[in-house]
């Protein structure tokens, strides 16, 4: 085996070189989508960052039956904050299964809403196959005409050294380590929606982006 | 200092030998799988200097392996793409443990036809997985860490805002995982995200992306070169 034991050697070599160029004070810092736009979500940036209409990341995947998507939104957080259920923001999910691959055919759009106390609800309209809206609490996996919906708190699923890639930029000493997870132990909202597979397979590809928009304007 | 970033220092100190290894691996080891010392170099031709301008269409251009798209067709428009017939998994859609910026990189930066998608994430570049385990079934998300305050969740009567689509306006969106974050440039963002993909795909921000691609790339070439990676950029 040594083959397998010797490149990840000499390529160690190679990620340390690669962080200290590509993370060069100015050249900006990567992440998914948390904190982006700066002058709308970021509190180092703007003074009245919109949180709860913050995408953190957008996920689509299929299986042999479903095709699932995510949008996680509002974090990372510290492990004792509770989630974000807004109501003045509209989240999308836009899918596309038809040329051109830049129009919306699917256009799955969820509200929150307020109930009792310390209830919240969701409603996701758009849904193929779905007749009117899914509606019910957070927290709990609601199932209409063969869809899946559940929105609620969960740990952040992006892994990544961001903290390393920012003392890098700051200061332009190599501060990279793969080992260190800026992500880890931290929380966020999303929505997951387990979609059949033979609503969205036309045999065309499918393209999905998520948007986020805030009643009345930007804050 | 910390003893981490010594650690770290202190690889990057053996990087250049390191590196070394990549071009003839056998050279470095011996049967017994253990490292053996470097022989003798031999006189080396005075190296051929490594370009400082760069070409960045060929990496555009080229296909990503398994998705049947280009690199330029796979960021503009800004969608996570699915060919629902292959097999799923970044570029091809985005699962929860894909190591998607590690394969960015590898794709936007490599000649994919000798060094493939999962090239860096192989280093790893980052951390490789989660710290916690996603689940397999729904909602496949990992449950909330720590102990926070969870919404009652016993609630059936809910006021949902009816406001038409024309009411808001746009604060964020999202395609594929760090093309705004890392490839738009900061005075750029606001309109990037106000944009939709058939703006992607009319070319208003590909200047954008462009630019900042070969920078990124005059910058880091030579590194890998120097790895023995192959760049997918041409010498301007």
């Amino acid at each position: 085996m040594k083959f397998t034991k010797a490149l990840p050697c000499a390529l160690g070599g190679l990620s340390l070189a690669t962080a200290a160029v590509l993370f060069a004070p100015g050249v900006g810092i990567m992440a998914a989508d948390h904190l982006d736009p700066p002058a709308r979500t970021d509190p180092s940036v703007d003074d009245t960052p919109d949180r709860a209409a913050d995408i953190a990341d957008i996920f689509a995947w299929h299986t042999d039956t479903s095709v699932i998507l995510a949008l996680t939104f509002s974090g990372p957080q510290a492990t004792d904050m509770p989630a974000t259920y807004d109501p003045d923001v509209l989240y999308s999910i836009n899918v596309s299964n038809a040329a051109p691959r830049t129009t919306t055919d699917i256009p799955i759009r969820f509200r929150f809403g307020t109930g009792a106390m310390d209830q919240y609800g969701i409603s996701v309209t758009g849904l193929p196959g779905v007749t009117g809206a899914i509606e019910g609490s957070v927290e709990t996996t609601l199932e209409k005409d063969g869809v899946k919906v559940r929105a609620g708190l969960f740990d952040d699923p992006f892994f990544f050294d961001l903290q390393g890639f920012r003392d890098t930029s700051n200061t332009g000493t190599l501060s990279f380590d793969s080992d260190r997870d800026f992500f880890a132990g931290q929380n966020l909202t999303a929505v997951v929606i387990e979609i059949p597979k033979d609503r969205i397979d036309t045999g065309a590809l499918v393209d999905v982006w998520g948007a986020t928009a805030r009643l009345g304007g930007q804050l | 200092m910390t003893s981490k970033n010594q650690l770290t220092l202190r690889r990057l100190a053996m990087a250049t030998s390191l590196i070394a290894c990549l071009g003839s691996l056998s050279a470095c080891f011996d049967g017994d799988d253990d490292f053996v010392a470097m022989p003798s170099p031999s006189p080396t031709p005075t190296p051929t200097p490594t370009p400082t301008s760069y070409d960045v269409q060929a990496c555009l251009d080229q296909t990503i392996p398994g998705t049947g798209v280009t690199v330029a067709q796979a960021v503009v428009p800004d969608t996570l793409t699915l060919d629902l017939s292959a097999s799923s998994g970044f570029p091809n859609g985005r699962k929860l443990a894909d190591p998607v910026i590690d394969v960015t990189l590898a794709v936007i930066f490599l000649d994919l036809s000798v060094n493939g998608p999962a090239t860096l994430a192989g280093l790893p570049l980052n951390p490789p997985a989660n710290d916690v385990a996603f689940r397999d079934t729904f909602p496949y998300l990992a449950p909330p860490q720590g102990s926070p305050p969870l919404a009652d969740s016993s609630g059936t009567m809910f006021t949902f805002r009816s406001n038409p689509e024309s009411d808001y306006v746009r604060v964020d969106r999202m395609g594929m995982p760090a093309v705004s974050t890392a490839l738009i440039p900061s005075d750029r963002k606001n309109a990037y995200n106000d944009a939709n993909p058939a703006q992607d795909a009319d070319g208003d921000f590909v200047p954008d992306l462009a630019d900042t691609l070969t920078g990124l790339t005059n910058a880091l070439a030579d590194d890998l070169i120097d790895a023995g990676l192959t760049p997918c950029a041409t010498p301007a």
